[in-house]
Order: C-alpha cells, then structure tokens, then sequence
C-alpha cells in the first residue's frame, strides 16, 4: 500500500511571528498505519495538523514552503471541500464540533454541507452510529451528553463524511481513564474494520503504545524522533525531549538497572508483555 | 426571571400538537394571532382566549402558558391603564389590555411546541439564506453550554472573593464585569474553533446542500391546517355578522 500522508520540507510561520511553527518538516505515513505523534506543548502538533487537513493555508495566512500531499494530491492545490472528505478531523474539545440538536442530524451535517442525497445520507448516518455503537443516542441533544458520549458523537459525524485519513488532536485529555481506554480501542478496531488511517496526537502514550505502528516525537516545530515505538521509547533521546514514557517501560529500565543483566529480556510497552514475559521466567 | 422565559423556550413534548408538522402549527398560530386583532369586543376576545387556553390543555402545555400569560399581565395592565387615561372608556381599554395577552399566548403556543430543529426548517422553507439560519441554530445550540460556562465563571470568581449579591444596583451591575469579561473572551475562543470543525466538515462547500429531515405533511397535518382555516373563517365571520358589535 502506498502513502497516504507525504509532508515534504514543510516550513510555516504565522504572520507576525518570529519564528517557524513548524521547520523542515518531513513525514511518510502508510495507509492503515495509527501513527502517534508526542511533544511538548506548542511544540508545532496542531499546526502542522492543520496543514494535514487543509485549515492552513486555506483558512490561516503565514508564510507556507514546501508541500503536504494527501491521498495523492497536494492540500495547497485542493479545496476545502475535497479535503474534508479525504481528511477526517477530531478537535481536542467534541462541544465545539457538534452543531445540531439531535446526535443524528449533528452526524448528518458533513453529509448536507456536500449535498449527498437523503437516501445515501440516511445510510451513512445509520453506517457511523453503528460503527460506534451509538444508535441509541440518535435522538439526543448535544447538552443530553456525556463527555465520552460527544467524543463518539464527534468521531461519528468525522466517519460518515468516509475520510481516508483520520486525525485526532488530543482525542482523550477530557476523558477519564476508562472512557480513555474505550476509545484509543474503538480506534483499533476502526482501523480494522475500515481500513482507515489514523495520526493521533496524545499524552498518554500508556494509553497507545499497544496499537500504535509509528510514533513521532516533535520538539521546537521541528521532527526529532521517528520509529516503531518500541525503538523510540527505549532510544536515549525520548526522555530528553519530554515524551512521558509508558509505566512498564519504566520499570523495565528500572529494574535492567538495579539487577544487571538479570531483568526481563526483551524491550516491554504494554502491562500484558510484561506479564508474559515475568510469566515466561518462571515457567 | 427563569421561570418567565420558560414561557418562549422549547421542552421535548409528545402531544398530538407536538408531533405536528411545524408548518401546521405556523399557520395555527398566524391564524389565531389574525383572529386576535378582528376581534371587536371583549366578549369576543374571551372566546379567542378560551379557545387558546383550551388548545394549550390539549397540547400539555397549559401551565408554561399560564406562566406567559402571568408575566405578560404586567405589561397588559400598563396597556389598560395607559388606555383608560387617554379614551376614558372602560371596554375598549379591556379589550387592548386583553388583546396583548392573545397575542403573545398565540405566538408562544407554536414556540413552546416547535423544537429547534423544526424552526430551523420552517426558516428554511422562508428561504432564508443558510448563514442566517446556520446561526440562529448554533446560538440557540449553545445556550445550555453558555449557562453552564456563566455558572462555572461564577463560581470561580466568587471563590476569589467577589460579592455578587452586595451593595448597591450600581456597585452590582460593576460586580458583573468580572463575569462577563471572562465570558465574552470564552464565546471568542469557541467560535473559532467552531469556525475550523465548520471547516473541515465542508460547511458551505455545495451551493445546495441537502438535509437528512424530510418534512411531508401527513394526513393529520393536512386535516389541523384545514380546520384551522375553518375555524378562523367561522371567527370571522361571526365577529362581523352574527355577535353584535358593542361599541361604535
């Protein structure tokens, strides 16, 4: 399968800014791929979404080199319109991106803006309630809602529009733990299913690391780390750029540290690896 | 105050008058509303009003009419007084007084029953342009988040130590400063991103959009609209040739 995102030597800086928001940025991400990317705050995440999705340079004016190609053709040459359907976006706060007064109209609102038949809409709104197992809120209000509830609503109405590209900026900073969890699955599951590609932006890479292929780590607008995540967790630098390391990775280090070459063997993300792992030494 | 306004604002109801097709109810009340103004006489008023009371019964929604009809009593009887003063006749100011209190009950009725989704297609059946009605449903949308955000702000700064409920009518509105200052840079912060998800789901992008509500008129629909045009025309007519006029 081919790219479905390619960023080449991608500069911007917004107008009355000094400095770049984001510097020589170069990026390839697979179809199918969940590629997570980490880093400090304003460390150029959103921007360079935003680049992905088209909001820069059709919305935000700045200073724009280089080219960001999705599915093939360049954001810079493409239209809005064309974008939101091959680019699906998840804002950090799901209040903000629900407009209608019932869940299913709210997930339909992509589908009017396009002019898509009532019948196909019909059929797609049922497709993305489905998907995330939501029929039962159809009716709704927005206010009717938990936070988890608009989250799914949200990523419902992102889906029906049928995106190749899906990104999430910051999907779960306000779920609680176990909300969180769902929908970092749900996200799993989507890609299964679907087949789409999702570039996700998150803190909590406890949360990700098991279903993530690639991990990306920004720092200062510019690219600093990339690889498996395995790779870039248990490189040297991720710590020294303030990528919050998984728990297991930590007491794996930990504990190579304190006993030698005695620990566990392997490189651990996920509480499961290191159960089957602890398991393995003593059988 | 809240209670008031629960006079115009819209609640989930599952009437037979509820379930109408909005347009329906649009012509209901325009009917009514006309009715109010031929009517000549108090005597006549009565029965409009009773009419409208007795439609609220039967759409569930009586007692938030009441309460519309309560808080237009004190503009009402400005409206008597006022008019007493200056024609010094008795019946023709009951009339005016009662009058407005029609008209506000006729127009209420079809807002306490139409959701924000059914006006948001009657505006689209006036063909009002899409910007115009894109914000009528956003800002109706973000009333119950705007409340909760005022009453977070509040908390907030009364546990910084502001007195909202101190001093005098000047030193209490200066008091609300710090609520709205917060507030307005709140709403500006969220139309932005409203304006970028408006965006990215393609807002604007198709010179006719479609919408995913399909609003035929059923049977019953047709049948409340055509007794509706009956009975306005029978009010109309008796009003002019069968209840005797009371006053020149």
């Amino acid at each position: 399968m081919g790219d479905i995102l390619g960023i080449e030597r991608l500069n911007f800086r917004y107008p009355e800014s000094p400095k770049n928001a984001v510097s020589d940025f170069e990026l390839s991400i697979p179809e199918g791929e969940i590629a997570v990317l980490a880093g400090p705050s304003g460390c150029g995440k959103s921007t360079l979404l935003r680049t992905v999705n088209g909001l820069i340079p059709h919305m935000y004016g700045g200073e724009y080199s280089g080219d960001v190609i999705v599915a093939g053709s360049s954001v810079k040459g493409s239209s809005m319109r064309d974008l939101a359907q091959t680019v699906g976006f998840l804002f950090q706060n799901p209040e903000n991106q629900i407009f209608m007064f019932t869940v299913e109209r709210d997930i339909a609102f992509g589908l009017e803006n396009l002019g898509v038949p009532r019948e196909e809409m019909r059929a797609r709104v049922d497709e993305a309630l489905r998907l995330l197992r939501i029929g039962d809120l159809a009716q709704r209000a927005p206010h009717e809602l938990s936070d988890g509830q608009k989250q799914r609503v949200a990523l419902a109405g992102v889906l029906a529009m049928r995106p190749k590209l899906v990104i999430l900026d910051e999907p779960t900073s306000l779920l609680d733990p176990k909300t969180a969890s769902e929908l970092v699955a749900l996200v799993a599951r989507l890609r299964e299913e679907l087949g789409t590609t999702f570039v996700v932006v998150e803190h909590r890479l406890d949360l990700l690391v098991g279903v993530a292929d690639r991990l990306v780590v920004m720092d200062g607008g510019r690219k600093v780390l990339e690889g498996a995540p395995r790779d870039v967790l248990f490189g040297d630098d991720a710590e020294a750029h303030g990528v919050a390391i998984p728990a297991v990775t930590r007491v794996q280090k930990a504990l190579t540290e304190s006993k030698g070459g005695r620990a566990v063997a392997g490189r651990l993300l996920t509480p499961s690896e290191l159960a089957s792992a602890v398991e393995g030494r003593q059988g | 105050m809240m209670w008031l306004s629960g006079g115009f604002i819209f609640r989930k109801g599952y009437s037979f008058y509820h379930r109408l097709d909005p347009r329906a109810k649009l012509l209901n009340s325009v009917l009514m509303f006309v009715t109010t103004l031929l009517a000549r006489s108090v005597f006549e008023m009565v029965l409009v009003v009773a009419f409208m009371v007795g439609l609220s019964a039967a759409a569930t929604v009586l007692k938030r009419v009441a309460r519309t009809m309560a808080f237009t009593a004190l503009f009402s009887g400005f409206i008597f007084v006022v008019n007493v003063l200056f024609t010094r006749d008795l019946e023709t100011s009951v009339l005016y007084a009662t009058r407005f209190i029609a008209i506000v009950v006729s127009t209420s009725i079809f807002f306490i029953t139409t959701s924000p989704d059914e006006l948001e297609q009657v505006m689209k059946m006036f063909r009002l342009p899409r910007d115009v009605v894109f914000a009528f449903v956003t800002a109706v949308r973000f009333i119950p988040v705007m409340m909760l955000d005022t009453i977070q702000i509040m908390d907030a700064q009364k546990s910084r130590g502001l007195e909202l409920e101190k001093g005098n009518l000047v030193r209490r509105v200066r008091n609300m400063i710090p609520i709205l200052i917060p507030l307005v840079v709140n709403s500006v912060v969220r139309s932005g991103e409203l304006a970028e998800a408006m965006e990215a789901r393609a807002y604007g992008a198709a010179p006719r959009p479609t919408s995913l509500l399909a609003y035929r008129a059923r049977r019953v629909d047709i049948g409340v609209a055509c007794a509706s045009v009956a009975l306005f025309a029978l009010a109309a007519y008796s009003f002019y040739f069968v209840i005797p006029v009371q006053f020149p």
